[in-house]
């Protein structure tokens, strides 16, 4: 249970609510990326890449922990509904951190869908 | 307020001590060091790049003619560095409970490990560049460019470590504590980085 | 602060100048480690590197105002045009927004009494200056890089390029970008550690914010660049093979890696403008900004968002849909950020009481460039336009609608802001007026008929063109257009030059800004403040009681910090008081250490390496030097 109680930290909330979906956007970009660069390189006559799965993996797993940093920018939002951002720490502070990530988060949601999905539907390596 | 630390007015072991016990965040050396380490992880983060880059755009990887790369001894090279983080880490804290001969002991030990690192690095990239030089091609390039990046870095440490030893041999004080505070921090990561080195290094066989 | 002040404070005041007051003369400018005076090196170092890019631009100007012309010969066009583009962005707006504005600028707003690292601060600057005339010896030498500011390969190679043009180019941006590093790392360290008790994350300033935002991105986009160079130089003298495709190389290696730099350097370049912006527009509403908590985030997050659009650059090229889908993604959606800001800016100016002084105007002016520049930007987004476009007037017109109407004209206006807390005198209002109308219209007639010849073909980098294309107009309105801009720049300068010895007394206070730097005299002592302010709002400059409680604290010797050259450190997140500093004062190693690195980078770019390495390690003795007597000791 203590480990659990850890992560309802709401410090821990604040920091996974404001960077969660900023790095797993990070991750799908590299990773997305590479995959394109590996499939259309010479090499993928050794490396035989198959770009859809790898990209519909990353866009669910994208999405899934945008939508959970989300969460945890929204409930500490709701735990501090009473308080000024300009007011002090901690409550202000995580007050202000929270209402930053909670619009954020769905910034980074949006990216991840838009990248996802014309990696998706685009034939490999055809180019524009 | 006015009962704050003044941190470079301790000037010996126990008054370090004491410091280091009421701190609440980490100095400011040890914070600028984490930054340059983030650039320099970056860096890195570019060579490798380049590394994998170069290799998705070519079918041959190494190119004819280029040995694949030796396991054994890198291995085992990579592996003491790596263990040399813990004396490191006993380093500072023991001085950071104000025992100061057990910690430049661990430091110094750590430094022999280090070094012996380097001079064997160094051997065995003189003997490849004479194998399969730079200029030969993309895969040499990358390969020279990432590991003697990495052996440069193995050597500021080095230069690090030992001016540390300098310094505290006339004792400890706040600013000493921090620089080997800071220290510490870049072997580290100069430790992390030599794994992810290996690791790009050994891909091919892979 | 001008009541009068009890014997016990008046002895404290004074225990402080005697402590951080520096030498007058030569020797105290080499050897200062004050954010103030180094603020001001770079601030007239960057103003003549502005001048060099200008009269740059005018030459080019004058050689594309009429067709077929010979002003220029090809080569000296192909260099004058690199070096514009060199000098803008490396020597001047970088420079001048982080160097001379955030330097200044930081201790002062967060209440602090320096930077965390102020021999370093020193360093900084010194390896400014001299990676500046490094590579402005190559112009002496007629041998600057001519490449075009991105030095694309293959034309940057030795076979293309057998010169020392490029040379120049790679060793004095590797150099510059050290300084840069440098200064980057000692701004983060500094807005973490050094901000006044209570001064939590919410309720630091918006201006903190952006070069919090700017220096982060400096740190993780600078050795992106590094590394290209590094690669360009290996190749081009000891042969290695990156970019060529014969021995398994590529040349998109150099595009992607510079890119991957570049795209974050113009978020680098217009983050400060938004943060004088956000400085502005409160002081002149008499207002806080609105929604100040989604301004800081929209600094933050354009910034990071910035790092993933890179190729962005490189929609011609060739590459497959499903590679560049990734960054037409995240370049349409870092528009949203700025248009939060957008909005933001001119709610908070609309529902305020708005006072028009200059310093509002240019922000006006830089509001109206930033949404056109903005709409031309998020046009690229899309790649088919893009493709049309690339390498046209278009991508011109829409940076320089960006870069000058963007982030230079804030700089503009902030000179004028904080002209009065820098020097204690104002500057003529009228005259003021008057050069922004004359820089406002020439930016406008410069820029904007580019859009129009990008749409009509004109390329990018061309010496001449034919008179037969219907270009020859645009270009010459646009020639005029410039010399237009020279005079509103030239009055703007005269202005303040003017006004820095017959201007009216300024006062500490003549604006009534929120922020903590207006709480202190002008100029402010070197000491910055005699009694370190505490902070329980983001406008503390606007919290009356707080700042007469400060004085009481000066009486009562409550976190004065009289006994040394001393500073407090807080928490990071929350500024919860940790520690006193004690800080170095002033110290000759960091100009030891910058001629030594200067000397390192002749014998490079010389090919003289055993040389190159003695330099190096005599760097390295000056480092120990630096280190070898603590500031407690000084």
């Amino acid at each position: 249970m203590r480990s659990a109680a850890r992560y309802l930290d709401p410090d821990f909330l604040q920091w996974f609510g404001l960077f969660g979906a900023a790095l797993t956007w990070v991750v799908q970009l590299v990773v997305g990326f590479g995959i394109t660069v590996a499939r259309c390189g010479a090499a993928n006559e050794v490396l035989g890449v198959d770009v859809k799965p790898w990209e519909i993996t990353l866009m669910g797993v994208g999405i899934a922990l945008a939508l959970l940093a989300e969460a945890a920018a929204l409930s500490v939002l709701w735990e501090t509904r009473n308080v000024d951002y300009g007011g002090p720490a901690p409550e202000g502070r995580r007050h202000f951190f929270a209402l930053a990530a909670s619009i954020g988060n769905l910034l980074f949601l949006v990216i991840i869908v838009l990248s996802g999905t014309g990696a998706i539907v685009h034939e490999p390596c055809m180019q524009s | 307020m006015s009962a704050l630390p003044h941190s470079g007015e301790a000037r010996t072991p126990a008054a370090v001590a004491r410091v280091e016990q009421a701190r609440l965040a980490r100095p400011n050396g040890w914070w600028g060091m984490a930054i340059f380490v983030a650039t320099e992880a970056t860096l890195f983060g570019t060579i490798i790049g380049t590394y994998f880059y170069l290799r998705f755009n070519n079918l041959h990887w190494p190119p004819p003619g280029v040995p694949e790369p030796k396991v054994t001894l890198p291995l085992v090279l990579t592996g003491l560095l790596v263990l040399s983080s813990i004396p490191v880490q006993l380093a500072v804290n023991a001085a950071s409970r104000g025992l100061l001969t057990r910690a430049r002991v661990a430091l110094l030990l750590a430094l022999v490990v280090q070094a012996g690192y380097l001079g064997m690095q160094i051997h065995l990239f003189v003997h490849d560049v004479h194998e399969f030089p730079p200029s030969g091609s993309a895969y040499s390039s990358i390969y020279f460019t990432m590991l003697g990046a990495h052996h440069l870095h193995v050597f500021v440490g080095v230069l690090l470590s030992a001016w540390i030893l300098l310094r505290t041999a006339t004792g400890l004080t706040g600013y000493r504590m921090n620089g080997l505070r800071a220290t510490a921090f870049y072997w580290h990561f100069v430790n992390v980085l030599a794994l992810c080195v290996l690791g790009t290094q050994l891909s091919p066989l892979a | 602060m001008a009541t009068t002040i009890t014997e016990p404070a008046a002895q404290r005041v004074e225990r402080l100048e005697r402590i951080w007051v520096e030498p007058r003369g030569l020797w105290g400018w080499l050897t200062t480690t004050d954010h103030k005076r180094i603020g001001l090196l770079y601030f007239f170092t960057t103003l003549a590197f502005f001048g060099a890019g200008g009269i740059e631009a005018l030459l080019i100007r004058t050689q594309l105002a009429q067709p077929n012309e010979r002003v220029l010969s090809p080569e000296t066009y192909d260099q004058l045009m690199t070096m514009h583009g060199v000098t803008m962005i490396f020597l001047f707006v970088i420079p001048i927004s982080t160097g001379a504005f955030g330097n200044y600028l930081i201790p002062l707003m967060i209440g602090a009494r320096d930077m965390a690292f102020p021999r370093m601060n020193a360093l900084s600057y010194w390896l400014f200056l001299a990676s500046g005339l490094f590579m402005y010896a190559s112009v002496f030498m007629h041998a600057a890089p001519n490449a075009g500011w991105f030095d694309y390969v293959p034309l940057a190679l030795k076979q293309y390029n057998p010169g020392r043009n490029i040379d120049f180019y790679a060793l004095g941006l590797i150099f510059n970008g050290v300084s840069t590093t440098a200064a980057a790392i000692n701004f983060i360290v500094t807005i973490f550690k050094l901000r006044a008790p209570g001064m939590s994350m919410n309720r630091m300033p918006l201006f903190c914010f952006a070069m919090l935002a700017v220096s982060l991105s400096l740190i993780f986009a600078l050795p992106s660049l590094t590394i290209d160079l590094v690669y360009l130089e290996l190749q081009r003298t000891l042969g290695f093979h990156f970019f060529d495709v014969a021995h398994g190389g590529d040349p998109l290696l150099w595009q992607h890696l510079f890119w991957l730099f570049g795209h974050p350097e113009v978020y680098i370049i217009i983050l400060p403008a938004f943060g004088i912006a956000t400085s502005i527009i409160p002081t002149f509403s008499k207002r806080k900004m609105i929604a100040f908590p989604l301004v800081a985030l929209a600094e933050l997050l354009v910034a990071f968002i910035g790092f993933g659009v890179w190729a962005h650059h490189m929609f011609a090229t060739g590459l497959p849909t499903i590679t560049l889908v990734f960054f037409a993604a995240a370049s349409m959606m870092v528009v949203i950020p700025s248009t939060i800001q957008v909005f933001a800016w001119t709610v908070t100016v609309a529902l305020g009481r708005p006072e028009f002084k200059t310093p509002l105007l240019f922000i006006g002016g830089f509001i109206v460039f930033f949404v056109l520049g903005g709409l031309s930007g998020i046009m690229f987004a899309a790649i088919p336009f893009d493709q049309a476009t690339t390498d046209t007037y278009f991508v011109v017109a829409h940076f320089h609608f960006i870069i000058f109407g963007a982030a230079v004209f804030p700089i503009l206006g902030g000179m004028y802001y904080w002209f009065p807390k820098v020097t204690g005198r104002l500057y003529n209002e009228g005259l003021a007026k008057l050069s922004f109308w004359l820089t406002f219209v020439g930016t406008a007639v410069t820029f904007f008929p580019m859009h129009i010849l990008g749409l009509l073909g004109m390329t990018r980098r061309v010496y001449t063109y034919p008179s037969s294309l219907g270009w020859s107009a645009y270009n010459l309105s646009e020639t005029i257009g410039a010399f237009i801009l020279t005079a509103g720049l030239l009055l703007i300068f005269g202005n303040l030059a003017y006004s820095r010895f017959r201007g009216a007394p300024a006062g500490r206070d003549p604006f009534f800004g929120g922020t903590l730097e207006w709480a202190t005299s002008s100029p402010p002592p070197p000491y910055n403040f005699p009694v370190i302010p505490t902070v329980r709002s983001a406008y503390p400059n606007w919290d009356a009681e707080d700042r007469e409680a400060d004085v009481r604290r000066l009486e009562r010797g409550e976190l004065v910090l009289d006994e040394g050259h001393e500073t407090p450190a807080s928490t990071v997140v929350d500024a919860v008081p940790d520690e006193v500093l004690e800080m170095p004062a002033e110290s000759p190693w960091p100009l030891a250490v910058a001629v030594c690195t200067g000397l390192l980078f002749i014998m490079l770019l010389t090919q003289h390496y055993a040389v190159a390495g003695v330099f190096a390690g005599l760097a390295l003795l000056c480092v120990a030097g630096w280190h070898a007597k603590e500031p407690v000791e000084t």
